[in-house]
């Protein structure tokens, strides 16, 4: 069989919470399978998420990457909901700010930030691994490297970012429930884009002087303040819940990490690999297309299940279903997508995950996880709440 | 013989090309990517198109001989 209609809901809550039983069933029903609640779809081969990820002339992102058409219509004119020449001009915007190569101003202080972070929570009984750990990092530094006021909120950011993300979904009651956000959140970004409300010298206050000498187009900003905060958001959040999430579970992965530290790097590949932070974006065909033994017609709609790509047998050379911090192929994972849209801020990703690892490979003897549970969002695979502890020589 | 075509608009520098490749590939002190040969041999073709292919921006590929660049 090369293609199936393939009855299961991917966003039902019981798949959302454990979604890698219903990407096998995928996998193994075919190259494309046709999910008609929602008229799209499913790639789960990570042969052909690759082609179609690797095919941006044929399978466009400028309708939007989510489920719903209508929905998709709101979220356009970004770096994600774009396509080339467009589309190359503004990434370029948001991704000078975030090559390896720019980042390396503030490496020193995220890598302090980490110690601090970790020798902070080796002094508690125990803490909340999403509030304490995942979110301190993203929620501080994202938002002051753009010049976000001082007296503005910052968990109100996290409830936008979780909204925005939810409505690549289908329209169903969690996108609905995030909704009324979005006023909110395009209100503020308006009035951020305003000159004077960002911090004199940061990376917001230089595109709104740059809509001023009409370099770039003014409508541009608030579009682009979005690109640089949403996205740093949620995704990081779920990544490093993950990372404590795994490693405690696998104390023997751990104990290897730390008698080997130049493993940090694949380690928090494997991590983004086992537990993609996005489960997927779509694409619209513009031209037929053949996928494996699917043949795609023009107008229709590819759901790419980055998630399950990561864990497809066909493609891993061992057992994609076990977390393993030496895989040699780690770093063919699509945890950060792949190509001209991938991921733009992922080498501040591999920043704050790298220096948390390192911190806590120099200060934390073993982790103690309690159970997970997960979070129930379209399109963020993360955990929702989990308590751990992080057990250092000194209290040995 | 066959060589990289990068594209440096799209590079970024994230240096995984240089992880599958690092005898034909390298980032300077700046961290640009350099390519350390015009051309390469089939001795080097496995590594060269795995170099390319996890370009996490899709700004690396290989072209073969009496490839124009496009």
């Amino acid at each position: 069989m090369t293609t199936a209609t393939e009855p299961l809901d991917l966003f039902s809550d019981e798949v959302l919470r454990d979604p890698y039983p219903a990407y096998a069933q995928l996998r193994e029903a075919g190259d494309a399978v046709w999910l008609p609640e929602h008229e799209v779809w499913a790639l789960p081969h990570y042969r052909n998420v690759f082609a179609a990820l690797h095919a941006p002339d044929v399978f466009s992102s400028a309708s939007g990457v989510g489920i719903t058409e209508r929905l998709n219509r709101a979220q356009s004119g970004s770096t994600l909901t774009s396509d080339p020449p467009y589309h190359d001009q503004v990434r370029s915007l948001v991704s000078r700010h975030l090559t390896p190569r720019a980042l390396r101003e503030i490496n020193a202080e995220v890598e302090a930030w980490a110690d601090r972070l970790v020798l902070g929570l080796l002094e508690r009984d125990s803490f909340e691994v999403v509030r304490d750990f995942a979110q301190a990092f993203p929620l501080s530094l994202v938002p002051d490297l753009l010049g976000w006021p001082i007296d503005e909120g910052r968990e109100i950011l996290l409830d936008w970012a979780s909204a925005g993300f939810n409505a690549f979904g289908p329209a169903n009651e969690r996108t609905l429930a995030g909704l009324h956000h979005f006023g909110d959140m395009h209100e503020f970004l308006h009035r951020m884009s305003q000159p004077g409300n960002l911090r004199a010298g940061s990376w917001g206050a230089e595109l709104v002087e740059e809509a001023q000498r009409g370099e770039i187009g003014a409508e541009l900003v608030p579009a682009l303040l979005g690109d640089f905060l949403f996205p740093s958001m949620d995704t990081s959040v779920s990544a490093l819940s993950s990372l404590v999430d795994l490693l405690g579970r696998h104390p023997e992965q751990y104990a290897l990490l730390r008698a080997e530290p130049d493993l940090v790097p694949a380690a928090f590949n494997e991590i983004v690999r086992f537990e993609a932070p996005l489960r997927g974006f779509t694409r619209l065909a513009l031209a037929g297309h053949r996928l494996g033994d699917h043949v795609v017609s023009e107008g229709d709609r590819v759901y790419l299940l980055f998630a399950s790509a990561n864990r497809d047998a066909s493609f891993w050379s061992s057992d994609p279903d076990r977390f393993d911090i030496t895989r040699p192929d780690v770093s063919k994972h699509l945890g950060f997508g792949h190509g001209i849209h991938g991921c733009v801020g992922q080498a501040l990703s591999r920043l704050e995950g790298h220096s948390l690892l390192k911190a806590m490979i120099r200060h934390v003897e073993h982790i103690e996880v309690g159970p997970a549970t997960w979070r129930l969002h379209n399109t963020i695979r993360g955990i929702e709440s989990m308590t751990a502890t992080f057990e250092g020589s000194r209290r040995a | 013989m066959s060589a990289f075509e990068l594209d440096s608009s799209r590079c970024e520098g994230h240096g995984v090309c240089v992880d599958a490749a690092p005898h034909l590939l390298a980032l300077d002190d700046e961290g640009e990517l350099v390519l350390l040969a015009e051309t390469f041999g089939d001795a080097d073709a496995d590594a060269a198109a795995d170099a390319a292919l996890v370009c996490p921006v899709a700004a690396l590929r290989v072209v073969g001989p009496g490839e124009a660049s496009s």
